[in-house]
């Protein structure tokens, strides 16, 4: 093993592992933006392109609020209702964090 | 109509222009909390796998994809799995594709090296943020959002990677719950009216779908899915955004996109 902490080796097989890692995450990246580009701008698939940011944040957040249970869905509704009323989106994460900070500290005593 | 015909000024022409940058990193100022410590645990775990710093930074730096980094220290070996890696890889940052399509409003009419330079640092975080500014969908904004978390994404590396431990743990401040409600909360900047709706809905139902019959990520494309299915299938010949805005982004052609500060004349949203 290396001896801790190891601040600067550089082994070939990780560096290679890295940029393979590198080149298909930037790929997908550029990749998604350069097919958008060759759609049309205007009908079903420029509509369907408008819904897209959407769909994807929702199917971000909500499976990950599930994951932390009653509270996190809890904490994930405070939040929206919070964002929707004040449209600040510090105030409604802040809101979101307190509830599920405050509500897993009396849950977990 | 008449269309908006806004001079060709340093800032409506800019890519990457300085004061968009700022804004840009600044607009990601509350994700500070949770990038940084999240950072440290993945320095913490990567010091456990046999990573070097100088290796891990490396990987924060050109992967720059948190859930994807942490599931790949985590397969790290001293002799190192890297198809495996590669392919979860792979598989977790799918969804980038998704994003980097999303994307074409802010690089429309661009030049082919400003999107070169603009793909590579977009995380969720900064996407989303940029994704929901009325009038400052930029490249610049995007890549200053992309440079503050990572250099916060690094910063937190170096500090878990140089302690080894006793990082706080994220859940007692909720700091893991941080990523859920920014993206919450930006969801409702998303709104463009009742179109929305029903693919909204969609998704959400895919994604819940997705996260219990799915391993790992899937449940993001399960749910994204679901919602460009259902944009695609109510869609309406009358739906078209013929608003002055769109008509000028899309021909255009010497003032980009949605110049940035431009007020935008009375859009139909």
């Amino acid at each position: 093993m290396n001896s801790f902490p190891d601040l600067t080796s550089f082994s070939l097989e990780a560096v290679l592992t890295i940029l393979g890692m590198a080149a298909v995450t930037y790929g997908m990246r550029l990749g998604g933006l350069m097919m958008a580009d060759r759609l049309p701008q205007h009908g079903r698939w420029a509509h369907v392109l408008e819904r897209l940011p959407g769909a994807v944040l929702i199917s971000v957040w909500v499976p990950s609020a599930l994951s932390a249970g009653a509270i996190g869905i809890a904490g994930a509704a405070a939040t929206v209702i919070t964002m929707a009323l004040a449209r600040n989106l510090f105030a409604a994460m802040a809101v979101g964090m307190v509830l599920v900070g405050v509500g897993r500290y009396f849950i977990a005593n | 109509m008449s269309r908006p015909t806004p001079a060709p000024t340093p800032t409506t022409m800019g890519h990457f222009a300085p004061e968009t940058i700022r804004r840009g990193a600044i607009a990601c100022l509350p994700l500070l909390p949770s990038t940084i410590i999240f950072g440290a645990v993945l320095g913490v775990l990567a010091s456990q796998r046999g990573l070097s710093l100088g290796e891990l930074l490396f990987m924060s730096l050109t992967v720059f994809a948190g859930s994807a980094q942490f599931v790949s220290v985590d397969l790290w070996r001293e002799t190192v799995p890297a198809a495996t890696i590669i392919i979860a890889t792979a598989v977790i940052n799918m969804r980038y594709i998704l994003i980097g399509a999303s994307l074409r409003p802010v690089f429309r009419g661009r030049p082919l090296w400003v999107k070169v330079c603009g793909m590579h640092m977009v995380a969720d975080e900064n996407w989303a943020v940029t994704m929901t500014q009325e009038n400052l969908a930029n490249p610049g904004f995007l890549l200053g959002g992309g440079i503050f978390l990572g250099v916060v994404w690094a910063t937190g590396n170096s500090v878990g990677y140089l302690l080894g431990g006793g990082i706080p743990d994220p859940e007692v401040y909720a700091l893991d719950f941080a990523f859920t409600a920014v993206f919450a909360a930006l969801t409702i900047g998303m709104w463009k009216g009742k179109v929305d709706l029903l693919p909204w809905v969609a998704a959400a139902i895919g994604s819940i779908i997705g996260h219990y019959t799915l391993p790992g990520t899937w449940s993001i494309l399960a749910g994204a899915g679901a919602g460009v299915v259902t944009a695609a299938l109510t869609w309406r010949d009358d739906m078209d955004d013929t608003s002055p805005e769109a008509e000028y982004a899309v021909d255009g052609r010497q003032a980009y996109g949605a110049p940035e500060g431009t007020p935008t004349p009375e859009v139909g949203k």
